[in-house]
């Protein structure tokens, strides 16, 4: 065979399994240890459904399977399974575990299905795999064809792997795409803006697994056999070397890794060692991995963006004459108290944080919620927010019960939060930042994105428009196309407010949204809310500052280790001496 | 019966490791998937050693040395920089994936990747209680037994141990009141990387011939008794190390002994998908 065939059918495999990966740890932040068992999951069926039955050569191996089907049958169960068997993992990638425990349970699995494989000979054969796979539309196997046709399955992969490019580009590049990688950049906020991230997660671990097994499934028709060996744990290492290498979450970068790690240097070294009769036995593979680590430890060091880096989407500014006057539309609720608490509690391990709160939030009012440090203001927003459960109490917004809902499903019905903490979509840019928080972006869903620019322009092109015009109202025009994460910290926290009404919110709870901010923007930011609560606008603000609640807030709620203490107008709060109290005291 | 006196062993080897480990993630907070590599490393010096015609328990105090040694040396040249830059902690999740594999075939191009043993006396067997144990099975149980004992007297009652305890509950808090937090964390890599090296000669003796890529499978179990304890948990280590191990060994008379790892992986999963902060962690 010829050695260049080899090696375009290598890179044809090795480039969609890179690709799949890096949408997976590059774009929407999951970091998969278990890839390879997507790429032999597909190589298994693509194998079985390929075969003739085991009884097959004097039944010689074992397998499950043996359907003989015609191809192009074998490869998309190849690519189903890599897709189904993504579902179960699901639960790990969830929306509570972190992300290092689960890249852990990955890995874990990989290691142990491997051993499984291994062991089982019923399966798969065991230890010594399947072999005589067929090539496709062909009765014997690769080895024994022509030229001819083998140029035409090499470049038939690597036609299949430029459409796995165009495929995850088009995801890549659209509103769902955008919500992929602000779920990776802070998944808990992602969560607080309505993005469901169970869902999003499942995307890609699905697609990414179908790619996965696609690639299994030509590997596997040129070799013609499959068995543990080729799918150790450490395979995926060498796929994530190549991935990091190229430029993770930058699509031509996982080419550019593929062909350098994968294909450059395992393939054509493994050739080399093959073939010197004068080194001892194990030497250079086992010092090929010694490298993988290296160039790991050594990449994510000197250039852990990687060669190429994720490309920054500049946004420019719609045509200032296109501009149209939207007003927007309120939600009505059956009753003015629009956010109500009752007995709300949370234990954190014996520590009553929040300790049997009522209130109610009044629709139009700004109300400003203060108290000493650890008084579970900020508790109590995240409750109220969804970002925590309650241990007791309920929850009412619009006079509907949400005790149990989670908290992307109240952002999209208009109860919207920011956190104390900088929380920007850091490797967004600003403008990234405002679009990601709009709701019902025809291109924020797979299908939407798969459809294309021409389905989700319009709606992109409006969120664009009311995104400038919030970013200009703000002053913060000349840096709508910097990434956030660059930002100033006063300005990072202008970022969070301006996407927190991109939600158009309803009810709006923010923490903290002064802190480190520069008292002329302060003073702006506190109009622009004053504004906002005027037009419809429901907003409980935790604020230290009295200054800034003495101006903006009526009314005010105090607390006090995690219990209500009052509530009334500031001037009301100061002639009372509990209150003054619990300051001085706490 | 057979099969408890198994299980008891492997906890006890378990025990060790998992201690360790769960230590070094709770204080440093680097979660080190190199740690199987150093205990072959450990593994490997304690049998060239033991090949020069020491004592294997000579070589044990050793294999010690090395595994304290590599993982301060780990600490100070990788992870450490790494965690000043701000890295994020799924980067050094990689990265230590990275030095599992250097570790793993840096050993392996030298061993040449072939099995190996320990020479070392005829071991007597002894019978009670319904159980059959080797000699040295017993001296393995016992030094399980010292070091857990160990870990409790130095967290409870000693000066490091408490500020292991403060830095790995609030570094930041630790550092203001006092507590030379680089200082413990230093300290910290030495003693889990002693442990980590003890496991590793300990492991060697008690499968009797390892290769390189022996402890690959035993890092599993590992993480399934760190994780079924609470990760950061000492104790919740020590009582997963001998559910795991029994676990594993007694559901080796009843299944195939080829699948006695797939429980400690259910388990590992289960508890990371229900209650990752393990049976001794707090509730989220």
């Amino acid at each position: 065979m010829l050695y260049l065939i080899i090696l375009l059918v290598y890179t044809a495999v090795d480039a969609m399994a890179c690709l799949g990966l890096s949408q997976q740890f590059g774009v929407a932040g999951v970091t998969n240890f278990g890839f390879i068992i997507f790429q032999a999951a597909g190589a298994y069926m693509a194998a079985v459904l390929a075969l003739p039955s085991d009884s097959a050569n004097g039944g010689f191996q074992l397998y499950i399977g043996g359907f003989h089907l015609p191809f192009p049958l074998p490869w998309i169960g190849a690519a189903a399974a890599g897709g189904v068997l993504a579902l179960p993992f699901t639960f790990l990638v969830g929306r509570r575990l972190r992300g290092d425990f689960a890249a852990v349970g990955l890995l874990v699995t990989a290691v142990l299905l491997n051993l499984l494989v291994t062991n089982y000979r019923p399966l798969f054969n065991g230890d010594a795999g399947v072999s005589l796979v067929p090539a496709p539309l062909h009765s014997g196997m690769f080895v024994g064809t022509s030229n001819g046709y083998q140029y035409g399955f090499a470049i038939g992969g690597l036609v299949l792997a430029v459409a796995v490019y165009w495929f995850l580009r088009r995801i890549t590049e659209s509103p769902y795409g955008r919500s992929l990688r602000a779920m990776r950049d802070n998944d808990k906020v992602a969560d607080s803006l309505g993005k469901n991230l169970v869902a999003l997660r499942t995307g890609v671990l699905v697609t990414g697994g179908a790619i996965a097994g696609l690639s299994g499934a030509i590997l596997v028709d040129f070799i013609g056999v499959w068995s543990p060996a080729a799918w150790s744990y450490a395979e995926t290492i060498v796929l994530f070397t190549a991935v990091i290498i190229g430029g993770a979450g930058n699509h031509v970068g996982a080419l550019l890794g593929a062909l350098l790690v994968p294909v450059g240097f395992e393939e054509i070294t493994r050739y080399i060692s093959n073939n010197n009769p004068n080194l001892p036995p194990n030497l250079l593979p086992s010092l090929q991995w010694v490298a993988i680590g290296l160039l790991i430890a050594v990449f994510l060091w000197v250039r852990p963006q990687g060669v190429l880096p994720e490309r920054k989407r500049v946004i420019e500014p719609p045509a200032q004459e296109a501009r149209t006057q939207r007003t927007r539309r309120w939600r009505s609720s059956p009753t003015p108290e629009v956010l109500k608490a009752i007995g709300v509690s949370k234990d954190f391990g014996g520590v009553q944080a929040v300790a049997g709160v009522s209130l109610s939030v009044t629709k139009g009012t700004l109300t400003g919620l203060i108290g000493p440090n650890g008084a579970g203001k900020s508790t109590l927003l995240s409750l109220l927010a969804g970002t925590e459960k309650v241990s007791s109490g309920r929850i009412s917004y619009m006079g509907q019960d949400i005790t149990v809902l989670p908290a992307y499903r109240r952002a999209r019905v208009g109860l919207v939060r920011t956190f104390q903490l900088a929380s920007e979509f850091k490797r967004l840019t600003v403008v990234e930042n405002l679009l990601s928080a709009v709701p019902g972006n025809r291109g924020d869903s797979f299908l939407g994105a798969l459809a294309g620019r021409w389905y989700w322009r319009r709606d992109e092109a409006g969120a664009a428009e009311r995104a400038y015009a919030l970013i200009e109202s703000f002053g913060l025009g000349d840096k709508a196309n910097d990434y956030a994460g660059d930002l100033s910290g006063g300005q990072r926290r202008l970022v969070e407010i301006m996407r927190a009404l991109m939600t158009e919110p309803d009810v709006l709870l923010l923490d903290e949204p002064m802190a480190g901010v520069h008292p002329d923007l302060a003073r702006r930011i506190g109009e622009a809310l004053r504004e906002l609560c005027r037009q419809g606008m429901t907003i409980l603000m935790v604020e230290h500052e009295l200054a800034i609640v003495d101006e903006l807030c009526d009314p005010v709620i105090v607390m006090a280790d995690g219990q209500v203490l009052a509530q009334g107008t500031m001037a009301e709060l100061r002639d009372r001496s509990e209150v003054v109290e619990a300051y001085l005291v706490g | 019966m057979a099969s408890v006196g198994f299980g008891l062993i492997t906890a006890a080897v378990l025990a060790i490791s998992a201690v360790g480990f769960t230590l070094q993630f709770a204080v440093t907070n680097v979660l080190n998937l190199a740690f199987a590599s150093i205990m072959t490393l450990a593994a490997f010096v304690a049998y060239w050693i033991n090949q020069a015609g020491m004592s294997i328990w000579i070589a044990l105090i050793a294999s010690m040395a090395v595994g304290a040694l590599v993982s301060v040396a780990l600490n100070y040249a990788v992870y450490s920089p790494f965690q000043r830059r701000g890295s994020a902690p799924i980067t050094l999740v990689i990265v230590s994936l990275g030095m599992a594999l250097i570790i793993e075939f840096g050993v392996a191009a030298i061993d040449g990747g072939i099995s190996v043993s320990y020479n070392m006396g005829q071991s007597r067997t002894l019978r009670f209680a319904g159980l059959i144990l080797t000699t040295v099975q017993l001296i393995i149980i016992a030094i399980s037994v010292v070091v857990m004992v160990g870990v409790y007297g130095l967290l409870r009652y000693t000066k490091l141990g408490k500020a292991m305890r403060a830095t790995a509950a609030n570094r930041m808090l630790a550092r203001n009141c006092g507590i030379r937090a680089g200082q413990v964390i230093s300290a910290t890599w030495a003693l889990t990387g002693a442990l980590c090296g003890l496991a590793g000669t300990v492991f060697a003796i008690d499968v009797g011939s390892f290769d390189p890529t022996s402890t690959d499978i035993f890092l599993v179990l590992i993480l399934a008794a760190v994780f079924l304890g609470g990760p950061g948990h000492a104790y919740g280590a020590m009582l997963g190390a001998l559910i795991i191990g029994l676990a594993t060994e007694v559901s080796a008379a009843y299944i195939a002994a080829d699948y006695k790892y797939v429980v400690a992986f259910v388990i590992l999963l289960a508890m990371l998908a229900v209650r990752p902060t393990g049976l001794l962690g707090a509730k989220t």
